[in-house]
């Protein structure tokens, strides 16, 4: 039994755990991991579909910039949710032990727990891309904001609009 | 790095009790306090604003100050149990509805999966149910024998400052857009609990200054940016000039004119900010084309109607407004912009609220002659009902290649689509101007899902907030931006092309906003144009 085969043959249940695990860190859990309809579920959803495209590209030892695509589709959406930069991130990581776990329970494969090393350094770069792409959306979050204060709406309450001029002098009070 | 054991990665990443720790909580939801931090609420009404309005007639906002959500202090009214106390018996005695809603709940879920602040954060008390249960539980405790009796048991707590901070926190993490509602076998409004809840933290001084500002500003000026009439004038005069040099015809047009048969009202923000300025465009062009007698108001100059996001006052007052101006010009009825809220009033609560407009006339087109019988009390006919008759009719002529840049998709605004049922005249318009498609079945129409801004929730400070709060509707639109090179999301509402607009540059890059009317106007062939190619349609630079 080669690694790939390992793979091939417990990749669905290592995904199925590493997205439970990482929709763990969300309070209604259950619900993001029960609900597969990725419209009426888009946490739970778009986490599933980019940890498993993510999890083909790590087991099968793909060039670190194919990466960015699932990361991007999961770190978009972590990065402006509550979680600390660490939080959202650390997730990531669990896929080493659950793979571990996985190959450790079937006897046949036990022996593919020694032949991880290319598979922990994937996710290493995974992890390092991934805080790349935590700031990129952090960043992209804060132009956004500026962008809206730049185009206007923000007069809505802080203007320098005459009429503004005759509140402070209380003209209309 | 060190392969890691999944209890110690969740040990070190994961604070406080979660399922990822191990740690299943074990305190009751009424044990969890509310806590507050830049960036998850929206920053309170400056004082000066709040003693405004409290000193207008016909409002009321009592105890003015200055005060921060982060203070253990909220500088509440020595009495503000009793004030909060009587405000909700008055409100049940008040509102049948209210009292339904407080309860025949069954607590069933249908609707706790459906809120997209749910789906957006995972908290579990953004689930409308729990919303809801946040003054549920009080009703039962002051106001129910069996609370009286069993106190929590029963589902009943005492109202404290506690309570009090979780009612701001979660009454504006609820943008009213009634998605619940729609999946409720009893059709509890779960958006009027929270109106309730933010009428009685009003009661005592709470509210957010990106509501009560423009609420002054619309009872002062009439508008919510605070314009005069000179400058809202000669904000919709320099749209003409652009209709002008876009398309070689200048739009007639003019303001507080007695006896024009029709009063035109949009948001204001359509003669203010991009991009609705070029769906405000789109309105002048469309009606230049067809030679309609109408005029604008530089008192009514606001569609919005920010009352509604505070009580029921302020929402009738904002409202009368319009009224009273369509009255005093001798208009004969109304025709409204593309605006969300303002429909939700006129349709759901005006005419019990302020009563029918019975001096105005039944709307008749005067084009195609068509009598909008659904406005027949309410005297307001929507545009993009005006327009679908007009296509309808084969009174507009259009060339669709002059659309030929986009490719839209359309999302339902909530409140016209949930309040009024305007679902088809919009994609009517859209069939006959621009290639479009649907978004998923789930995410239209009656089950549209919010912008995540709505309800004088969009203001900067809150931006992470709003974007998790967007992201069902933002997750819709990459699918078919994805799939079909979607480039324009089109909508009916004001607030939705400022927010979708920040929404999709978070989101979709690439995906820009944009009103139906735009479209229209983009297309339109109008009589006598000269017209140079138009590659960005009215958004084209000359």
């Amino acid at each position: 039994m080669d690694l790939a085969e390992g793979f091939r043959n417990h990749g669905e249940k290592i995904v199925d755990k590493w997205v439970e695990y990482t929709l763990s860190t969300y309070t209604s859990s259950g619900f993001f991991v029960k609900e597969r309809d990725i419209f009426a579920n888009p946490v739970g959803g778009n986490i599933r579909q980019a940890l498993g495209q993510l999890f083909v590209k790590l087991s099968k030892g793909a060039d670190a910039g194919e990466f960015t695509a699932p990361l991007e589709q999961i770190i978009s959406i972590r990065s402006v949710q509550q979680f600390t930069p660490a939080q959202a991130i650390a997730p990531l990581n669990a896929v080493k032990h659950i793979t571990r776990e996985v190959f450790a329970a079937d006897k046949e494969r036990k022996h593919l727990v020694a032949e991880l090393y290319d598979f922990d350094f994937a996710v290493d770069l995974a992890m390092l891309a991934a805080f790349d792409i935590y700031m990129q959306f952090r960043e992209r979050l804060y132009q956004v904001r500026i962008n809206e204060i730049k185009s206007g709406s923000h007069i809505l309450t802080d203007s320098k609009c005459p009429s503004k001029l005759l509140t402070d002098k209380k003209v209309l009070k | 790095m060190a392969v890691p054991k999944l209890e110690q990665l969740s040990k070190s990443v994961v604070q406080g009790p979660s399922l990822a720790t191990g740690a299943i909580p074990t305190m009751d939801w009424m044990e969890y306090p509310a806590v507050f931090k830049p960036g998850n609420y929206a920053y309170p009404a400056k004082a000066e604003k709040v003693a405004y309005l409290d000193s207008q007639s016909g409002l009321h906002f009592p105890n003015s100050r200055e005060w921060s959500p982060e203070d253990e202090d909220w500088k509440l009214p020595a009495d503000w149990k009793e004030i909060i106390i009587k405000g909700l018996k008055e409100r049940l005695d008040k509102f049948r509805s209210l009292k339904i809603f407080m309860d025949c709940c069954v607590r069933c879920g249908a609707c706790a999966d459906k809120c997209h602040f749910f789906l957006g954060t995972g908290d579990p008390k953004n689930m409308p149910v729990m919303r809801a249960e946040l003054l549920r539980s009080i009703y039962r405790n002051d106001f129910t024998l069996a609370g009286k009796i069993f106190g929590k048991m029963a589902g009943a707590r005492e109202v404290t400052v506690g309570v009090l901070k979780e009612w701001f926190m979660y009454s504006y993490q609820c943008t009213e857009c009634r998605r619940c509602s729609v999946f409720c076998p009893y059709g509890i409004d779960t958006a009027e609990v929270t109106m309730m809840l933010r009428e009685l933290l009003h009661l005592v001084g709470v509210g957010i200054n990106w509501i009560l500002e423009p609420v002054s500003n619309s009872n002062r000026t009439g508008n919510h940016m605070g314009l005069q009439p000179h400058t809202f004038k000669d904000n919709v005069e320099f749209l003409v000039d652009d209709v002008e040099s876009l398309t070689g015809v200048r739009p007639n047009i003019s303001f507080n004119r007695k006896g024009a048969e029709v009063l035109f009202i949009t948001p204001s923000a359509d003669v203010f900010a991009e991009p609705g300025l070029y769906t405000a465009m789109g309105y002048l062009a469309l009606f230049e084309a067809i030679g309609l007698d109408y005029t604008w108001s530089t008192y009514a100059s606001e569609g919005g109607n920010f009352g509604l996001f505070t009580n029921n006052e302020a929402m009738k007052k904002l409202n009368a407004k319009m009224y009273a101006e369509a009255k005093r010009l001798g208009v004969k009825y109304i025709i409204g912009g593309e605006c969300g809220h303002m429909w939700r009033v006129v349709h759901q609560y005006m005419d019990t609220m302020n009563g029918p407009a019975d001096f105005l006339e039944k709307p008749v087109s005067p084009i195609t002659g068509t009598v909008f019988e659904n406005a027949a009390s309410t005297k307001m006919v929507h545009i993009s009902e005006f327009t679908a008759d007009l296509i309808k009719h084969g009174k507009l002529k259009f060339d669709k290649s002059r659309n030929s840049h986009v490719k839209a998709t359309y999302h339902d605004s909530c409140n016209t689509a949930r309040a009024m049922g305007l679902m088809d005249e919009p994609r009517y318009i859209l069939d006959h101007v621009v290639d479009w498609v649907e978004m998923p079945e789930n995410t239209i129409r009656e089950q549209t899902f919010c912008c995540g801004s709505g309800t004088g929730l969009n203001t900067d400070e809150i931006m992470e907030l709003r974007m998790r709060s967007g992201l069902p509707r933002a997750n819709a639109v990459k699918y078919v931006h994805d799939k079909h090179d979607v480039n324009m999301l089109a909508c009916v509402c004001a607030i939705d092309r400022a927010t979708l607009t920040s929404l999709m540059n978070y989101w979709n890059p690439g995906v820009g906003v944009c009103g139906v009317t735009e479209l229209v106007a983009n297309a339109l062939v109008i009589e006598g144009e000269n017209r140079a190619e138009l590659d960005d349609g009215f958004r084209t630079m000359l």
